[in-house]
């Protein structure tokens, strides 16, 4: 509870510094989204060759 | 007020000619407001988007702006503001989105042509579950000047119409140029997304792409697992770059799905959004290497027939994803056809060609057009074709 606390209070610091203010609720759904993402992210970058270049 | 049965117009005139287009709510139209069906955007632009100028000279006589998902950022065309547009062959059910206006306006035979956009599946999707013809064009064929943009590297305008022919003839105007029709000497069939579809869904599909290439291979799409992650990774920082300035003036004003996957694009780390556009190139060679040799790809359009409005299954978008994403981030032409009925609705397939061989897939839909009846079912038809696999039998 406190991690994921901390967690959206760095995502509103992060939307902030773009001139967005979201609420908390906002936020908390965001966060299992970026979870979610990030995770499947890891595993493309274990598999993506390094010489794939944007 | 809706403007018709369907909600398919968010605003409309009469027609003063004989070729009816309805232009979705993303792409400009002289003098008739841009909402995108949104609270935050109107606009009265003062001139036309280049395709519908291009149409407009080409004779079509543009009759209204159809309704379309909010910024067209979702699948399913239920804006908080205007409402749901609804399928006319079951106005309990969804039209699919981002272009179900599109889709119902076809389908319920109040526009000759309707224009969508489609960055992840938004004019394939609606002409799927709409039981009309659609073409998502190689990604830079249309021009998009005047076109509310959802991710520039995935956007694309094309047409949805009854036929591939009507197709072909709206994509050649705003593309400028004739699209060649030689037809696909090998054709693969994607055999994960049959396997993945409902089996009344894959059975119909698999029926009607049998009938039509008998010598079909089976196939397999690289990085079927990874590629909708990968075209989440590259969308939604797009989509969130180009919606910064509202993000910032009028959060609140966005409903919930889209405010959602716009803060989820703006919070992702930049390193993702690269890692995204790596994985895109690796995504390419691998299809290159793999299905460099086919001409066509079939597929089912999509996994299941239209969902009720109340009743939109909770994982809607992964179980599409895999359907659409491929084709999307890839920038590839894709052409739906309808190609069944499963209990009362419109199921169709999808025909992805290479990069730039938009005339191969509107030759492979003109051709099955030409062996099958699907595209003339029209919405109440479907109470003339019973599937032999009901529902009961599919458990």
């Amino acid at each position: 509870m406190g991690s994921e606390s901390n967690l959206v209070s760095t995502l509103r610091a992060l939307a902030a510094q773009q001139g967005v203010e979201p609420t908390d609720e906002d936020l908390e759904g965001v966060l299992d989204f970026l979870e979610r993402i990030l995770s499947a992210l890891a595993e493309i970058e274990e598999r993506l060759p390094p010489e794939a270049a944007p | 007020m809706s403007l018709d049965p369907f909600n398919a117009f968010l605003h409309r005139v009469e027609a003063d000619g004989h070729w009816r287009v309805g232009v979705k709510d993303v792409i400009d139209v002289a003098g008739m407001p841009t909402t995108a069906a949104s609270k935050v955007l109107h606009r009265v632009p003062d001139r036309d988007a280049e395709c519908v100028a291009r149409l407009r000279a080409a004779g079509a006589s543009i009759i209204g702006k159809l309704n379309t998902h909010e910024f067209a950022f979702g699948a399913l065309t239920n804006s908080p503001h205007f409402g749901p547009a609804v399928n006319p062959w079951d106005t309990a059910r969804t039209t699919g989105g981002s272009s179900g206006g599109s889709g119902a306006a076809v389908a319920a035979g109040l526009v000759d042509l309707a224009l969508g956009t489609d960055t992840a599946g938004s004019i394939r999707i609606p002409a799927a579950l709409c039981g009309v013809t659609g073409h998502r064009p190689t990604v830079g064929l249309v021009p998009v000047d005047g076109v509310v943009p959802v991710a520039w590297t995935l956007d694309a305008v094309g047409p949805l119409a009854r036929t591939g022919a009507e197709c072909r003839r709206a994509l050649e105007i705003m593309a400028g140029r004739e699209l060649g029709a030689e037809p696909p000497r090998r054709v693969g069939l994607v055999t994960r997304l049959f396997d993945g579809a409902h089996p009344a869904v894959a059975a119909a599909c698999e029926e009607a792409a049998r009938e039509v290439w008998p010598d079909a291979e089976p196939v397999e799409l690289p990085l079927h697992e990874e590629i909708s992650t990968i075209t989440q990774l590259v969308m939604l920082p797009e989509a969130a770059a180009v919606h910064l300035p509202w993000l910032r003036t009028c959060l609140a004003d966005y409903g919930p799905d889209v405010r959602a996957r716009a803060l989820a694009g703006l919070l992702l780390p930049a390193t993702a959004h690269v890692t995204g556009l790596r994985a895109r190139s690796w995504a390419r060679s691998l299809w290159e290497r793999e299905l460099g040799d086919f001409d066509l790809l079939v597929a089912p359009a999509m996994p299941i027939v239209a969902p009720r409005l109340d009743a939109v299954p909770p994982d809607y978008r992964l179980l599409i994803m895999p359907y659409n994403s491929p084709a999307a981030l890839l920038g590839l032409p894709v052409t739906i056809v309808p190609c069944g009925i499963v209990e009362r609705l419109p199921v169709a397939l999808a025909l992805t060609g290479r990069s730039g061989e938009d005339g191969v897939t509107l030759a492979a839909a003109e051709d099955f057009q030409r062996e099958t009846d699907w595209h003339r079912f029209e919405p109440g038809s479907g109470e003339l074709y019973t599937n032999p696999v009901s529902s009961d039998e599919r458990g």
